[in-house]
Formats: structure tokens, sequence, C-alpha cells
């Protein structure tokens, strides 16, 4: 390998990405994606649109609603309307759940009877509905076992969560989301520059600079390759600087584990464009079809939508024929637990993502011919 | 032995057969000419002897014996190849300047002062000395090729492979190609292989092999090929089994006519009726509906293009009348294809008054009434790749509105006249240039305009589908009356119009007849001739 003829390709390579105004779209893309989605992904619910009919008036039923006004999670408003009118409401999308605290509940309660409280969501939208209804009861049993502790009294069926949320403590979206899209990104974007810059050759006709001399198949590759690479890696560090200083996503574990995975996992996706770029003879098609083969999985197996570990049967084998999974895992633990290579999962996740590189790029090479078909 | 042996080279691609038992010998400094219609193996048997593609056969260069792409490896420092296409090898956003810097640096050449000397000996053979800041996206046709042709040269090539350098250039640039490549082959005893579309470029060739079929038919000088076909050879007279074209009858039986001397595209026209293709016979019926026309049809008044501080189009007047067609010659970058475009509203007048069919053309309202009446068949032809023959020609029947049973019977009958009814049923793509020509034509004829745009129909072309397309325009003037304005870079092409326009860096310089061109210019043998004098004079 020549190293003056490589450099010479690659710097070819730099003029023609910075002409072409091609370098904005490098850097864009994945700050535009982590922007749209960071902030546009939202799982939890705040502010759910509660409305309250308190038939009891007593001490209990105030301290019950009290609770309500006084969390995020809520907008709670205590009306005093028929409960068919109230369900009109949930009909009409005004509302989105209805709890009916009955009369003499306090009454019930201290003599230790067994006290029904109503409560309607709207479920047109499930997950949000199910939410919802998690936080309710949450909040009720949260008053009701205050008020039990007060009392020092043990009514039977109350029951005592001790719900406690592991690494995400906050529970918030971003920590959970933005990291997961790191995977992404680093998944679609080299992935589609790479496969481009070989392909605009083909498209062009210019590949015959390399089917007629003498430059080898390793110079050509390392030309076209190290170019995606440099500047890939810059994003590395830009997604980095996002994730922690604009979406406040807390990092725990080492920098260096986080870096040179991600390195690795920026070789893995542009063998991937290589890949596409040898199969395909137009730059449309091979855009498209990176975008397929690496936007699919790269969110669907992300662990953004779902926990690998809670997936079953075919989605389960298939998170863990792409790499995403892997990498992503390590993503996380760097992030927001920070264990690093102390677990020998992280270890072995690593050992996976270069059997991954080596296996797509030593098949791109391989299939990269020399001559026209 | 000689330097260059190619033995029974056989090229096969999925679904066809691209060049069959081809073999040649070359010596060192010669020019060999690859000559032949579209589609004949020529590219084929290139792409082969330059290795990039698979072939069965032997290829021996050198004492190096190679039988694949890959054992061709060893012989590549030493090849140039210069693929088909205008600027097919160039990357559009980098400059003049650093073109030359990546091929020498892709080829490893050293970078001495001998180096530096060379590199501007061809730069300003190719008259690029002055644009090397320039990006390649910026330069003319002309100028590409040029570029192209000195980057493959860059590296001083034993073996020099150039598929169609020509093609689509102007003749002035296509003079100093030839003279690059002749000052080349004499410095460096460098073989050149070399295809053309231009039967006058093959007098400067050692040797010619001429292609038809994927097989190598003839070779050998081009004078005694040029004096194998004079038996076959007739003026002009009525007969069967034979061909008439441009004022010469070919036939293989004896005719009752006088000889002529043949011409160098004659011999195409002799091996079509050897090998028993004729070509379809082009006729045209009688239009639809009958239109008055004004006595001119298209008028432009100090009509000008500028973009930026350049300027295309130069306050240039023209006046194109009824039943008349009016050649647009010029090199690349003259400022033809701007000046169609302006006539059609492509790119906004910049200065000038433009009358059309009598009427004032100054907004696109005015445009669109006329629509109607104007067909035009762009450079490119633009056709859908997607689609059929029959489906591209549906496709434009209904963007003109025409009813469903008028635009089946009128595609039908056109497939019939202009010889394409065969291919009805095939994706242009995998259909020869010039029939994608003629049913680019018959596609801006179906709404039956009265005024014709044509730029550069002919170019890539071969000589027949040539032959017969002009044929197609001479009836289309006489049975329709209609006027055409057209480009073209054969400057024997020239001589088939009424009136030719010569633009000369976005002025206009000539605009008389044929004719009376010729008067003016007695010493001048050829169209051609005259074109260069025009050309040469002030530059």
């Amino acid at each position: 390998m020549k190293t003056r003829t490589v450099r010479a390709f690659a710097l070819k390579e730099f003029v023609d990405l910075y002409r072409s105004r091609m370098i904005v779209m490098v850097y864009l893309l994945p700050v535009m994606i982590l922007v749209l989605f960071g902030y546009g992904i939202r799982m939890e619910v705040t502010h759910a649109r509660v409305m309250i009919i308190d038939n009891d008036h007593s001490k209990f039923s105030k301290e019950l609603v009290a609770k309500f006004e006084h969390s995020k999670y809520y907008n709670p408003s205590v009306v005093q309307i028929p409960e068919k009118e109230a369900l009109r409401s949930i009909k009409q999308a005004k509302t989105d759940a209805l709890i009916i605290i009955p009369s003499s509940f306090e009454k019930r309660l201290l003599h230790g009877q067994k006290s029904e409280i109503g409560v309607f969501v709207d479920g047109s939208f499930p997950t949000r509905a199910t939410t919802i209804e998690g936080y309710i009861q949450g909040t009720i049993l949260d008053a009701a076992s205050e008020v039990s502790a007060r009392m020092g009294m043990k009514p039977k069926g109350m029951i005592t969560l001790n719900q406690r949320t592991l690494f995400n403590q906050a529970m918030r979206d971003e920590d959970a989301v933005v990291p997961g899209l790191i995977g992404l990104i680093l998944l679609v974007a080299p992935a589609i520059l790479s496969a481009l810059l070989i392909v605009k050759e083909k498209e062009k006709g210019t590949i015959f600079n390399f089917y007629a001399s003498p430059l080898s198949k390793a110079e050509f590759l390392a030309a076209k390759l190290i170019p995606v690479f440099a500047l890939h890696s810059l994003n590395i560090f830009l997604l980095f600087l996002l994730a922690v200083y604009l979406f406040d996503v807390p990092f725990r574990g080492s920098f260096m584990l986080y870096w040179l995975s991600s390195e690795l996992y920026i070789l893995i996706s542009l063998s991937i464009g290589l890949l596409v770029s040898v199969i395909t003879r137009r730059q449309v098609v091979a855009v498209v079809l990176t975008v397929i083969i690496t936007v699919i999985p790269g969110f669907l197996y992300s662990g953004i939508l779902m926990p690998i570990s809670s997936m079953q049967g075919e989605s389960y084998i298939e998170a863990h024929l792409f790499p995403v999974m892997y990498y992503n895992h390590i993503l996380y633990d760097t992030f927001l637990i920070g264990q690093g290579l102390a677990s020998e999962k992280i270890v072995l996740y690593l050992g996976i993502l270069v059997v991954f590189f080596l296996f797509y790029f030593a098949a791109g090479t391989l299939w990269l011919k020399k001559e026209m078909r | 032995m000689p330097q260059l042996e190619v033995r029974d080279v056989t090229v096969r691609y999925k679904k066809r057969v691209g060049i069959q038992n081809a073999s040649l010998q070359a010596e060192r400094g010669e020019i060999i000419g690859f000559i032949g219609a579209d589609g004949t193996g020529k590219s084929s048997l290139m792409h082969a002897i330059a290795g990039v593609i698979r072939f069965e056969g032997e290829i021996v260069y050198d004492g190096v014996a190679y039988h694949s792409p890959k054992e061709a490896e060893r012989i590549k420092a030493e090849i140039g190849l210069m693929p088909q296409g205008i600027g097919l090898v160039l990357y559009d956003d980098l400059t003049v300047g650093e073109h030359l810097q990546f091929f020498a640096d892709i080829r490893d050449v050293k970078q001495d002062e001998a180096f530096y000397a060379y590199r501007d000996k061809l730069l300003h053979m190719a008259g690029l000395s002055e644009f090397t800041d320039r990006l390649a996206g910026n330069l003319s046709g002309g100028m590409m090729q040029k570029l192209s042709l000195i980057c493959t040269l860059l590296h001083r090539p034993k073996l020099l492979i150039l598929d169609e350098p020509t093609t689509g250039v102007d003749p002035l640039s296509r003079l100093e190609l030839w003279e690059i490549l002749d000052n080349i082959r004499k410095e460096e005893g460098t073989i050149a292989l070399v295809s053309t579309a231009y039967m006058q470029e093959a007098a400067r060739m050692d040797k010619v092999l001429l292609f038809d079929d994927s097989k190598i038919i003839a070779k050998g000088k081009l004078e005694e090929l040029v004096h194998e076909i004079e038996p076959y050879v007739y003026e002009k007279s009525p007969c069967e089994e034979c061909l008439t074209i441009h004022g010469k009858s070919f036939s293989l039986k004896p005719l009752d006519a006088p000889h002529t001397t043949p011409s160098l595209e004659d011999i195409f026209f002799v091996n079509a009726l050897k090998s028993q293709k004729l070509p379809p016979k082009i006729e045209i019926g009688a239009r639809s509906d009958g239109t008055e026309l004004p006595e001119i049809v298209m008028e432009a008044k100090g009509l000008t293009k500028r973009f930026g501080s350049f300027v295309a189009d130069d306050h240039i007047d023209m006046q194109l009348r009824r039943g008349e067609i009016l050649g647009l010659l010029g090199a690349n970058g003259a400022g033809k294809t701007t000046f169609i475009k302006m006539l059609l509203g492509l790119y906004p007048i910049d200065e000038g008054e433009l009358t059309l069919l009598g009427r004032p053309i100054r907004s696109g309202k005015d445009r669109q009434k006329l629509k109607a009446k104007i067909g035009y068949v762009s450079q490119h032809f633009a056709l859908y790749k997607e689609l059929t023959v029959r489906e591209n020609l549906l496709y434009f029947a209904n963007m003109h509105h025409i009813p469903p049973t008028e635009a089946i019977r009128r595609i039908g009958r056109y497939a019939e006249e202009l010889g394409f009814a065969e291919y009805m049923d095939d994706f242009p793509s995998s259909l020869p240039l010039g029939v994608n020509q003629r049913f680019s034509v018959a596609a801006a004829l179906l709404h039956e305009p009265v005024v014709l745009f044509l730029d550069e129909p002919t170019s890539g072309v071969d000589a027949i589908a040539r032959a017969q397309f002009w044929e197609m325009l001479r009836l289309l003037k006489q049975k329709w009356g209609i006027s055409i304005l057209i480009t073209t870079h054969y400057m024997s092409e020239a001589e088939y119009c009424d009136r030719v326009v010569l633009l000369k860096r976005g002025k206009k310089i000539a605009d008389d007849t044929v004719e009376n061109l010729y008067k003016s210019h007695p010493d001048a043998k050829s169209f051609e001739e005259i074109f260069l004098s025009y050309y040469r004079e002030n530059a």
C-alpha cells in the first residue's frame, strides 16, 4: 500500500465532500436526529387532565384531592357534576381521567370497611392510559398509606408500595432515549456516507479511474473509508456533548470505553455502507437501502422502545443479529450505570462487535471487484 | 513479435455477447481505429484490453500475457483508458489543476521538474493553461474531453485506449485532440486504440478495424477499405434491393448507372447491404390538419443570456422561415443550447425580443398558447427509462391532451413510418441510440407541431441511423412544411441544411445558405474547412 497515493485520494474525497456541501450533512443529520427525537419521544405523562368528583367532602377525601393537586403529573379540577356529564367530557377528549370519591368514604374507612373509588381512564392511547392508571393508583395508595400510618391502624387490603426505579431514578425520558439515539445515529450516518462515496463514482463513471489504474483494492478502500471514519469520529464527541449538556443525561462510566467502542461501532457502520455500495449502482438506491437496513433495526432493537430482555421468540433472536443491541448495552452502561469493563457482559459484547466488524468488512472487501459487471 | 497482440477475445454479458472472437495486432507508435455503429462491440473489446472486464481469450502486451482483469493488473501502469462519455472520468467539484494532481498521485507519478514540464506542455497543447483554477463541472464539453485526455496521458502510458474521445466535441477541439495524440505517439512510441464516430478521423489512423454485429468484419488501411467498395457505389438511380442515401445508390447487383467516388461513410452503407441489414424505409404521411403559418416562424432580435459575468449569448439576431431547415453550428460552449433553451422558455431571456409564430413573447402566458405548436428534442432525449417505448409515447400523447384513439392511431403510424415498430415494447435503455433518437422525435411530433427544435439529436448515432434521420427531416419539411432548427457537430450534416448560423463565444459570426458559404470560400473542400476558417479568423 502506497501511503502517498492513499493520502492523495483521501484528500480528493475531503475536497469533494467540502465543495459538494455534503460535509454539512455529515454533522447536521446526527444533530437533527438527536434533537428531534430527543425532544420528540415522550413516554412519561405530565399534567394529565383529571376530573375529580368528591361526593364525600370529608377530611380524608380533601386530603386525597390535595395529593392530586400537589403533583406535577396532574392538572386536576374538582367539580360537582353528574357522573354522566363527566364521562361525556372524557368522550370529547377534554379530560384524561375521572375519579369519583363515594359519599361516606371517610366513615367507611374509619370503620375499617372496604371503600371503592371509581377511576375512569381514556383508553384511546393504551400506553398513555396505562401510565395514567398507574399514576392514579400510586397516588391513591400513597395517600392511603400516609393516612393509615398517621392513624396508627392497618386496614385490611391496604398495600404499602415500596417502588424504586433503578439507574434512572429521576425517571427522565432523556436519560432513557438519548443514549439509545446515539446508537441509532452512529449506525445510520457513517453507513450512508460510505455507501455514497463509492456508488457516486460508479454512477458518474469515475470508477474507471480505479478500474484502469494500478491502484489496489486496499488502497481504494482506505482512501474511501478513512475520510468517513475521520469525519464521523468527530460526531462521537459532538453527540456526547449534546447528550450531557443539552439533554442533561448523566455520564457515570468511562469516557475511554465510550469513545473506543463508538469508534469500533463506526467501523461496523461504514462496513455496512461498503457492502451496500458493492450491490448497488445508483446513489438513490444506495441511500434508501442503507436507511432501510440500518434505521429499522437501529430503532427497534436499540432498547429505546422496548428492552431487549423483555422481547420474546423471533424478535429476541433478531435483536441479537444486529450490532445495535450490543453497542447500546455499552452505551447505557457508560451513561447511566458505569460498570465498565468490570462487567463480563460488556467485555463479551465488545468482542462480538469486533466480530461484526471483521465479518462485514471481509464480506464487502471480498465482494468488491476491480472490474465492470 | 508485435507489441500488442489480441487473440480470439470474447466478452459476454448476462444476456448478450459484447464482442466475439476478436483478434488484432499493433506495433509501437501505431494508431488503430475502431469503427462501427453503436453496440457493435468496440467498447467491449477496449474494456477487455484495458483489463476492466472479464473476457475469454488471450491478450499479450509487451510479452506479458493476461486472461482476466486480475492478471492484467501487472500491466495497468502502462495503460491509459479513457472510457466513452463526455467528462466521464472527471470530478465536477475538482479544478483542472487538482485533476492533474490527482491523476498523477493515484498513478504514483514521480513529481520532479521533468514531470512539471510535461504537465505544462500537456496543458498548453490542450489549451487549458489559463483554466487551471476552473472547476471541471464548469468546463464545456470539448474542454472536458481534452482534460480527460491529458489526465489519461499524464503517466505516459505506452498503451492508450480511447473510447470515442471526440464524440460531442466541436471540429476545432477535435483537431486539437488529434494533434495531441499525434505528438504523443511520435514522441513516446505509444500504441493508441481509438474509436470514433467521425469518419474523417479514420483518415488519420494507421489501420482501421470495422465492427459489426459484435465482430470485426474488416481490417486494413482506410484507402484499401474505401477502394474495396468502389464497385457497389453508383450515382443516384431507382433500384430494388439497394440503398439510396444522400444522392448515391448502393447495390451489390450491377446497376445501370455510372459509378461515383465512394466516401468513407459509404463503407457502412455497403456493409449494411452485405450483411442484409437494410435499414427500415422512412416515410411520412400527411398531417391530420393543415395549419396556416406566417412567413417568419421565429424571429429573435438581440437575444442575450448572461450567467453572472459570463455572456452565453450576446445580442443574437436570427430568423427561421416557413419550411426551412436551419442549422445552428458552433464549438462546445458557443451558446447553441442556451439559445434553444431561451427560445423554449427554459431560460429566461435577459435582453432582446423574441417573436414566435407572429406573436411577441413577453411572458410565460404568451408561450402557453404556443406549446401545442412547438416540438423539442433535447440533447439527452428526455425519455422515461422505466417506461417502454409505447408507454413513453402514450404518456407524451396524454401530456398534449390528444384523444386516446387518435393517439394510438398516430403512435402506430409513426412506429411504422419511422421504423421502430418492432421495438415498441422494449425499454429505451436497451435500444440502439439511433432508435431512441427516432422515437424521441416521434414523441415530439405526436401533437403535430409546426416548428421543431432539435438539440444535437445525432451525437453518437451511427452513420446509417444518421442518414435515416436526415431523410426523415427532409420528408417532414416536404410533406408537412414545418420549420426545423437543429444543432449538430457533424459538419457534413450542415450541408443538408437550407441555411446555417455559426456561433462563436456567444456571438453570431455567419448566417448564410450553404451554397453562398461555399462561394465565399472557394478553396474549401468540405464544410468542415469553412467552419474552421471562421473559427481561426481573429481567434
